[in-house]
């Protein structure tokens, strides 16, 4: 009797615990099943979302020449609306306002969207009034709340442009695809600027846009010589590489500190074709000691279309100082991309920066949104689009903020 | 021991049934959970590519090794480095009214895609192609009296000859060549009436373009047999309409307003200075409809038109216009614009409205004549622009061809020779 009685206990424990072990295994299978359900929505979402950004202008359809309309957006998209499918507006993709990479500058008391930051010499800072926030953005996309974004517009070429040492300029030019393919037998045409000494202090800007073409060899790499310059010249060189179906740009601006500094250029607005900008006097990035000298500029806008003719605009000449620290220029565009080139110094020493209205005019990256570092579950998303005539990769990263194991 | 033992069996039939569970609840890779797409990746990066129409070039230089290479250096840049591609151009052929298509060249930079690939096709064409469109051609003769011994009012600015030459311009392709006949003289607008064609044109159904404006040209003959009364010769027009079931245009004004005969009509003037025009008034189209309508005929001087003003295009006359490529302006102004009631008074019905009906009256419509114990026969038409001048040509142009509809036929893309399909193949590295 006792026996059986024991034999009762050790199996029904037995029993018991053998089903709580099933079913915690069915349980962690389900789970997992729905978690896996979740994250492929989650994959749709995030091709549903992509093309809703890069397939719609966005409404008001003009709001990326139209500064004013950009904090009036009823819709968000980046399409150009004067063209079909996956072409991107060169200034609605440029005032996509970064989150976290803004910059101020006390004598305006404004803050500005860092796109480039005398990368390479090239600056591109517009007032973040003019700009998209990412908040606003989701608040249009309706997912605000529900999930974060990164969306990051990448020339698809990459161009990189450096100077060789020497006694006379000498530059090499790397091209590279996606993924650091680099691109053989691409053909190469420039624009260079140079600035010289003249009378007064003011430089001149100098140009010559009749270039030969040169192409990459096999390793991507080509290289051009200026034998009438010195490697001291201060010079912008902006190129354009082609190849079968494929742009890109790149470009390197000399941005020197002279004794009296530098200059940065501001977008303070842009309107209906109308860019109002600033020219501030600097002592690297940091504003200029007390007492700074005169800094004397001459800058001159160029049109830039898709020929890669460039097509002079306005010319505008003038001095910095500390107690004139800024000059307002307002410059015509007729809503064309291109780019302000200045060129600065002291009347010994002199630099050039480029300021691109629109964000093909260099073939600068924007990356718009949150950070995906230490999410969870991150679906992506990848389209190639055109902005201008230049190839750019458009990859949305997306991830949940609700949700079972889809959040950190 | 007996139910200890019972109880591992159980435990094995469970790890069973868990284990046979597990082996058909396969759960997908994380690359199918959250895959890149790789169609729209395939299909963006093709329209990137023949964005400056580069690939449509090179699709069609299936020989040259160099522009293909550089192609492929163009999608290996192109696409992330995980991504394995293969693109493949095909020619396209027709074979018993189904599209053959057949492998031209190909490029790739993997063996096998693996089964987790996808693709896109994309249509192109060839730069030597020249897309066509030709109309169906309307099955009836067109007059345009174009008479060398007539004169023009309220047609200022052009000649009778020069709108005659518009005219047959904007109908060339909608016609065959031998159904456009040039009336050239008043003489052989009077063989027409008397139910001869000039040629071998069928002169049943015929439409009669009435390139003078508000004059209508008399054959002399006419002329004196009228003279006491040129209303009367309008009736005639109209019962010719009826008879042959012609289609009379009058391109602006008043119509049958004035006759015109710069031989037999030499000495008098329409009032205006305008020698070989004889004003009739309104009772010349009174006595149309009359012909038409096969009523007695009656001097009747009363004036019937409205001037309603701005009149608009009709709705299916501006898609017409996209259609055609005929693009008037959408607004006219209307000062001689039909009465609703000549409807019921002649027995007419409106086939085709231009512009939009409004207060009553009819500024631009073809109204079709049909008599009551037949009313699914027609037996003439007018369409009267009752516009002010100057005449717009292209308005009885778009009046014509809303109320005929012919056909557009557009070339074939898939045309042998002039397409290609290319097919670019994307998977991930790894399967």
């Amino acid at each position: 009797m006792t026996g059986a009685t024991i034999d009762h206990l050790v199996a029904v424990t037995i029993f018991l615990a053998a089903l709580l072990l099933f079913i915690g295994f069915y349980d962690q299978m389900n789970q997992t099943a729905v978690v896996y359900q979740y994250h492929s929505y989650i994959a749709t979402e995030c091709t549903n979302i992509l093309d809703s950004i890069m397939l719609n202008p966005g409404t008001p359809p003009n709001w990326g020449v139209s500064g004013s309309s950009t904090q009036n957006l009823t819709f968000f998209g980046l399409q150009d609306p004067e063209f079909q499918e996956y072409d991107l507006s060169p200034f609605s993709v440029m005032r996509l306002a970064s989150t976290t990479n803004q910059v101020y500058y006390s004598q305006t008391g404004q803050w500005y969207n860092n796109v480039s930051w005398g990368l390479n010499g090239a600056y591109l800072l517009l007032q973040t009034s003019d700009c998209i926030s990412y908040h606003e953005a989701t608040n249009l996309l309706g997912i605000n709340g529900t999930y974060d974004f990164q969306l990051t517009v990448t020339p698809t070429l990459t161009v990189n442009v450096t100077q060789i040492p020497g006694t006379d300029l000498k530059l090499e030019v790397q091209v590279y695809g996606s993924g650091g393919f680099p691109l053989s037998n691409a053909n190469l045409n420039y624009l260079m600027f140079w600035a010289n000494t003249s009378s007064g202090g003011f430089p001149t800007l100098n140009s010559n846009f009749t270039s030969e073409p040169i192409q990459t060899n096999s390793t991507g790499i080509a290289l051009e010589e200026f034998p009438s310059l010195s490697s001291t010249t201060a010079f912008t060189f902006i190129v354009k590489v082609y190849t079968v179906g494929l742009s890109g740009m790149g470009y390197l601006s000399q941005a020197t500190i002279t004794n009296t500094g530098n200059i940065i250029p501001y977008i303070q607005s842009f309107d209906n074709g109308t860019a109002n900008m600033v020219l501030a006097q600097k002592y690297g990035s940091n504003d200029p000691p007390v007492g700074m000298g005169n800094l004397y500029y001459n800058a001159s806008f160029y049109a830039l279309p898709d020929t890669f003719v460039p097509v002079f605009g306005e010319n505008f000449a003038g001095e910095v100082n500390y107690g004139n620290p800024y000059q307002n220029l307002t410059v015509t565009t007729d809503n064309q991309t291109g780019f302000l080139e200045i060129a600065y110094g002291d009347g010994t020493n002199y630099g050039t920066v480029i300021a691109p209205l629109g964000i093909n005019s260099l073939g600068l990256p924007v990356t718009f949104g949150s950070s995906p570092s230490g999410k969870d579950w991150v679906a992506t998303d990848l389209r190639q689009v055109i902005i201008g005539d230049i190839a750019y990769q458009a990859k949305l990263s997306l991830w949940s903020l609700t949700g079972y194991q889809v959040t950190s | 021991m007996m139910r200890t033992v019972e109880i591992f069996i159980v435990i094995l039939i469970m790890t069973g049934a868990f284990l046979t569970a597990s082996f058909y609840a396969v759960l997908p890779s994380p690359r199918q959970v959250s895959p890149l797409n790789l169609s729209r990746l395939a299909l963006t990066t093709l329209e990137t590519m023949d964005a400056k129409n580069d690939l449509s070039s090179v699709a069609f230089e299936t020989t040259n090794d160099t522009a293909w290479n550089e192609l492929q250096v163009a999608l290996s840049a192109s696409l992330p480095s995980d991504v394995i591609y293969n693109l493949t151009a095909y020619d396209i052929s027709s074979s018993g009214g189904q599209n053959l298509y057949t492998v031209s060249r190909s490029i790739s930079n993997t063996q096998s895609l693996g089964m987790g690939s996808d693709v896109a096709s994309y249509m192109v064409a060839s730069s030597n192609v020249t897309f066509t469109v030709t109309p169906q051609k309307i099955g009836v003769t067109l007059y345009i009296l174009n008479c060398s011994d007539s004169a023009g009012w309220w047609i200022t600015g052009y000649t009778v000859q020069s709108i005659a030459q518009q005219l047959a311009g904007m109908f060339a392709s909608y016609f065959q060549p031998s159904s456009i006949v040039m009336v050239q003289n008043t003489t052989q607008l009077g063989q027409l009436l008397s139910g001869q064609p000039l040629g071998n044109e069928t002169l049943q159904n015929a439409i009669v373009i009435n390139t003078c404006g508000e004059p209508v040209p008399i054959p002399q003959s006419y002329a004196t047999l009228y003279s006491s009364d040129y209303a009367h010769y309008c009736y005639q027009l109209g019962n010719c309409s009826q008879l042959y079931n012609w289609t009379w245009v009058s391109i602006v004004g008043y119509p049958f307003y004035y006759v015109t005969n710069t031989i037999a009509l030499q000495g008098t003037q329409n009032t205006w200075g305008i020698y070989g025009i004889t004003e009739i008034g309104p009772a010349g189209l009174n006595a149309f409809l009359e012909g038409i309508d096969g009523q007695p005929y009656s001097n009747n001087g009363n004036w019937i038109t409205d001037s309603p003003g701005v009149v608009t295009l009709t709705s299916a006359a501006l898609e017409n216009c996209s259609y055609y490529g005929i693009f008037p302006s959408p607004t006219q102004t209307s000062t001689r614009a039909l009465p609703e009631s000549v409807t019921t008074q002649y027995d007419l019905s409106v086939a085709t409205n231009v512009l939009n009906p409004t207060g009553g009256s009819i500024p631009g419509a073809v109204l079709n004549h049909a008599f009551k114990n037949e009313t699914n026969v027609i037996t003439g038409s007018l369409f009267a622009l009752g516009l002010t001048r100057v005449p717009d040509t292209r308005l009885a142009a778009l009046g014509i061809l809303s109320n005929y509809n012919p056909t557009l036929y557009k070339s074939e893309y898939t045309a042998a020779g002039t397409s290609k399909l290319v097919v670019l193949q994307l998977g991930l590295a790894g399967g």
